[in-house]
């Protein structure tokens, strides 16, 4: 068996950064090459694929399409052009369901 | 003849003395009214007597007479497009007679004594015939050619035979047996009921009975001379799919039998049958039917014998080398009849009250199905395909005519009731239902429909039993937990069921699909299913797939007119550019 890789989707001027890791990028243009990349890379021994989050709010369906699969771990990460808040909202939601309390962020008296 | 008298009457059962010449199943005339009688029990002196008719007003010293000869039919021209009660009387011509109900001890022959039919003989003077062998035709409707038999049993050589017009009892020709005497033979004969008419060979079914219904011709078909039997809950269409059968069923003769149901159904063929067109011929699909009514507010036992006229008539045309199917409508109510009269008898019950016999006799009924060649010289081979529609009390299968039914029947239609509430119709479910003529009609089908029958129909089967164990997923853990694939397969099986097992009994187009068509509506299915998966493998997002377009056209296949194949072919071709559509663009970084 061999070990699993890491892949990062989304725009390339933000992947091309993740080159110097060493990591393999996948520069997509549309919702479409992301659906499509995304589906290959799951079948390529991919473990954790990082996709931006300006990409990944085109796919929520491909996004959720994983959500219950051990292999690949789909990881939303801020573009160079910043943050849009769903990729921590997503670790959020999976601690939550982890542990059933929001212990990185939730402030007692909040929500 | 000698007169009996009746010493004891309850109900229908007649119990009479003074008749030591009276032997087991003679008919015999009961009182003044000469009310039809059967003999269904002897015991020293005494013979019970199941009367056909309506006993009240009989008592003790009414005189009973044997006629000495067995419950019969007469079978000959003029049973097509007729209607009779359970013991062959004409219902059209009672009601002539006698106004709207039948006025007891009514007699009036089977067969009208009157009408002449062109009688054309196709044997010749001199020529050696034995039982069964064919002496001429009559043109009965326009599209059934009656043809005249030497009644079984008969053999010698033809001294005369004449052409013209008879009437059925009139002698059209005289056949000199081996032992010298004459026999005059005319275009009617007498057979009892309870005996099966004799054929040469018994041959196993082979080939599929097509009766334009996806469910049965697809997954659960039945062939020429099989048998077969819808249970069913009240309300669940037991009824509707017996019209459907005596409609389109692909048998050139339908024999009706309405025992114990309700008179408006027979009253629905009656009035729907002369309207509607025999795709195969281009005629009223009465011209091939002969229907044997005998509903719920007609005397039981008649019911009884009803069965029996219903399959000997049938015989009688598989005689002729005809294809016929018969359906009885509904077994349950003749099981009835035969409980009541097992209750007035005496006779120690058995499960719920019905008869130890119970089996037997529901045996024998279904065994007089089949497929035979027949008596006489030329091989021709005639079929009996015998349909029974059972009500089990509160849909319990469970119950004796149901359980005796199954081991006799070799497919199995279970009508389910939570379909019928779900409006999908035929109600009948696909996963408890069984063929084992499948195996048979799918070697047929592969060689006269396609190559791919077999595989087309075993896919789809696995669809649906796998939609049935991820419906239970679904509601343990709800939709989402499914894998994409999962829900494409629930999509398929939706579609499968939907577009193409739900079939509309009284939409035009829809009532009868050949099985070409649904050949092409399962493999237009199943090719949405293949290039899907084609599809999500690439990367396709499963809503994409849901909203195409051309899944509109894919439910509507059903509706498109019979002689229009290409329509199959341009659908085809729509979904793959779809598909095509879907998957293109987003070039891939190799």
């Amino acid at each position: 068996m061999s070990t699993y890789k890491i892949a990062v989707v989304g725009d390339k001027d933000t992947v091309l950064a993740f080159k110097s890791l060493g990591v393999d990028i996948f520069p997509v243009l549309n919702e479409k090459e992301a659906n499509f990349t995304i589906t290959k890379l799951a079948k390529e021994n991919y473990a954790v694929i990082f996709v931006t989050e300006q990409i990944a709010k085109e796919i929520p369906e491909k996004i959720a399409q994983y959500r219950n699969h051990m292999i690949p771990a789909i990881t939303l990460i801020p573009s160079n052009r910043g943050t849009l808040g769903i990729g921590i909202g997503e670790v959020k939601k999976s601690v939550e369901k982890a542990i059933g309390v929001d212990i990185l962020f939730g402030r007692e008296g909040e929500e | 003849m000698t007169s009996g008298v009746v010493v004891k009457v309850s109900g229908p059962l007649v119990v009479a003395t003074g008749l030591p010449q009276a032997k087991m199943f003679d008919v015999v005339k009961v009182g003044q009214q000469g009310l039809v009688g059967e003999v269904i029990e002897v015991h020293g002196e005494k013979l019970s007597i199941q009367v056909y008719e309506e006993t009240s007003g009989l008592g003790p010293g009414d005189p009973v007479v044997s006629t000495g000869a067995p419950l019969s039919v007469e079978l000959g021209p003029g049973m097509l497009e007729g209607i009779f009660d359970g013991t062959q009387r004409p219902l059209d011509v009672v009601e002539a007679i006698a106004g709207s109900y039948i006025t007891r001890g009514i007699d009036i022959p089977a067969l009208n004594r009157e009408k002449k039919w062109d009688f054309v003989p196709t044997a010749k003077v001199g020529q050696k015939v034995t039982g069964g062998d064919i002496i001429g035709t009559v043109q009965e409707t326009v599209i059934v050619e009656h043809r005249i038999m030497v009644p079984p049993g008969i053999s010698g050589e033809i001294v005369e035979i004449n052409q013209g017009s008879f009437t059925v009892t009139d002698t059209v020709a005289k056949i000199k047996t081996d032992d010298g005497s004459i026999v005059d033979v005319s275009m009617m004969q007498k057979w009892p009921v309870r005996m099966p008419r004799p054929y040469k060979e018994k041959l196993p079914p082979m080939e599929p009975m097509a009766t334009g219904q996806r469910v049965i011709d697809t997954f659960f078909p039945v062939t020429k001379g099989g048998t077969a039997c819808i249970p069913g809950p009240f309300g669940s269409g037991k009824t509707v799919v017996q019209h459907q059968l005596a409609k389109w069923a692909d048998a050139e003769i339908v024999v009706y039998i309405g025992c114990g149901e309700r008179g408006n159904e027979m009253t629905d063929v009656l009035l729907e049958f002369p309207e509607l067109i025999d795709p195969k011929t281009g005629e009223p699909l009465m011209k091939r039917t002969v229907l044997i009514a005998n509903t719920s507010n007609m005397p039981v036992a008649a019911r009884e014998a009803s069965i029996y006229t219903g399959i000997t008539i049938a015989e009688y045309f598989r005689d002729m080398g005809y294809s016929v199917a018969l359906m009885a409508d509904s077994t349950s109510r003749w099981a009835e009849a035969l409980r009541e009269m097992s209750g007035r008898l005496e006779e120690m019950p058995g499960d719920e009250g019905y008869p130890a016999y119970l089996s037997r006799r529901l045996a024998e009924f279904y065994e007089r199905a089949g497929r035979v060649i027949a008596l006489g010289s030329g091989e021709r081979e005639g079929t009996v395909t015998v349909v029974g529609a059972v009500s089990p009390p509160g849909g319990d299968l469970s119950e004796p005519v149901t359980q005796a039914t199954l081991r006799v029947v070799k497919v199995f239609w279970a009508l389910d009731s939570s379909l019928a509430y779900a409006r999908h119709f035929p109600a009948i479910n696909w996963l408890t239902s069984y063929s084992l003529y499948a195996d048979t009609v799918e070697e047929y089908m592969n060689q006269n429909i396609s190559s791919d029958w077999k595989d087309l129909r075993a896919e789809a089967m696995r669809l649906l039993q796998e939609e049935s164990s991820l419906q239970e997923i679904v509601r343990l853990v709800g939709i989402d937990a499914l894998s994409i694939k999962d829900r494409l397969i629930l999509e398929v099986a939706r579609s499968i069921r939907e577009d193409f097992l739900h079939q509309n009994a009284f939409h035009e187009v829809d009532t009868y699909t050949s099985l070409n068509k649904q050949y092409r509506m399962l493999k237009l299915i199943l090719t949405f299913y293949e290039e899907a998966q084609k599809a999500i493998d690439k990367g396709v997002v499963f809503s994409e797939i849901e909203n195409m377009p051309v899944r509109e056209r894919i439910a509507r296949a059903k509706y498109s007119d019979e002689k229009d194949a290409k329509i199959f072919d341009e659908i085809e071709q729509e979904l793959k550019q779809q598909i095509e559509k879907l998957m293109e663009g987003g070039k891939l970084n190799d």
